[in-house]
């Protein structure tokens, strides 16, 4: 084997050891983990959100970033959807600047709003936010009556419009129901990043605590403009941009 | 008329007791294994998780879904694990809903519908991707 390794070699081999040592420490970390983070209920003392610079991100990546989303949440295989139908957790959108014609592409997911419409208009509190900032549907609640969908500004969420088998163990989903990006709150409560974040190679995307002055989220929103998409709502949303 | 109200009885009698011994469904795979080691998971008792696991799993789901509480403890997950039975010449798992399945054995026969399987997995992550 040549000594120079490249890039993705680099990736390979590093990402095998970090297995390995997590393998030899598993039952370690896994019981510091359920004391730290697991057994206790999230509280307002964080607020998770992410900044995506648009100036940095490629299109190639957007397009990564819905792949791994619906790796990693099952969704974007239902075959008798439709158009419309079909659920998108995260797309591509592209906006241009009336006055130059510059477009712009960005990831638009739900924007964890900390005044959530969708929220508002639920009538079973099926719709719902956490004390950490994160958005999600309590589907043991939902009626399926859409209310949400249509309140929400960014057109966010999906219905299921199809029986569903063979959901990701982390993540029910099913005929009836509204869905969207759940901040991937699975591997949040893991300690880890949500898969849209992760499958950037780059820091074009950062997640993490707006409330933590050490994140590098808090650091970053500090020194540079960002944006929310339709900031004039007053939602004050967990998803932010900067570059547009 | 006596004869008839006491062969009636013994219908009714026997009718119960037929009830009473049923045959023994499989437990799934995981737990099969669990009691043959001697261990006991249930630890509060069988009647209690036969009667109670209703409240217990809406007590997690509440906890998990809503509040980040991610203990094991009364999780679906961990039914389905425990509770699934491959099937022999397949060497996959039989979702834990299917007819005379684990979840379905009892629900069949007192006619409850469930309905956590309509979105969650119904069988083990182990073994698929
Ligand atoms: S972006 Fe839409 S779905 Fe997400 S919190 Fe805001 S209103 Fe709700
Ligand atoms: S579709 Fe479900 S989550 Fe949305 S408003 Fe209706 S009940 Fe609430």
């Amino acid at each position: 084997m040549s000594k120079t390794l490249n890039r993705r070699d680099f990736i390979k081999t590093s990402s095998a050891t970090t297995v390995g040592v997590a393998t030899i420490a598993s039952g370690i970390t896994l019981t510091s983990f359920a004391v730290n983070a697991n057994e206790n209920p999230v509280t307002k003392d964080k607020r998770w959100g992410m900044l995506v610079d648009t100036n940095k991100l490629t299109e190639v990546e957007i397009d990564g970033m819905v792949s791994a989303c619906q790796q990693e949440n099952g969704w974007g295989s239902e075959v008798h959807s439709t158009g419309d139908q079909k659920p998108t957790w995260v797309k591509k959108l592209k906006v241009q600047d009336k006055a130059t014609g510059k477009i712009t592409s960005l990831p638009l997911m739900c924007q964890h709003c900390e005044e959530p419409p969708c929220v508002d208009v639920c009538p079973t509190n099926a719709s719902m936010k956490r004390e950490d900032g994160i958005v999600l549907v309590d589907k043991h609640l939902c009626i399926g009556c859409r209310y949400c969908m249509m309140a929400c500004p960014y057109d966010a969420r999906s219905f299921v419009h199809e029986e569903l088998t063979d959901q990701r163990e982390h993540m029910p989903r099913g005929k009836g129901t509204v869905e969207s990006c759940t901040l991937c709150v699975h591997k949040v409560d893991n300690g880890e990043s949500p898969a849209c974040v992760a499958s950037v190679n780059s820091d074009a995307v950062i997640f993490g605590d707006l409330y933590d002055p050490k994140s590098n989220i808090n650091q970053t929103l500090k020194k540079v403009q960002s944006a929310q998409i339709r900031a004039d709502l007053d939602l004050n949303t967990g998803v932010r941009y900067s570059g547009i | 008329m006596y004869r008839l109200v006491a062969i009636l009885m013994v219908l009714l009698v026997s009718n119960v007791f037929a009830h009473g011994h049923q045959e023994q469904h499989d437990l799934g795979e995981e737990a099969n294994s669990i009691k043959a080691s001697g261990k006991i998971f249930h630890t509060d008792g069988l009647d209690v998780i036969r009667k109670m696991h209703p409240e217990f799993l809406n007590h997690k789901r509440d906890k998990t879904l809503r509040e980040g509480v991610r203990t094991k403890e009364g999780s679906l997950k961990g039914c389905v694990n425990c509770h699934s039975t491959k099937d022999k010449k397949t060497n996959q798992y039989h979702p834990v809903n299917d007819q005379d399945q684990f979840c379905s054995t009892c629900h069949q026969q007192v006619s409850v519908s469930v309905d956590c399987f309509s979105c969650h997995r119904t069988t083990p992550r182990k073994g698929t991707k």
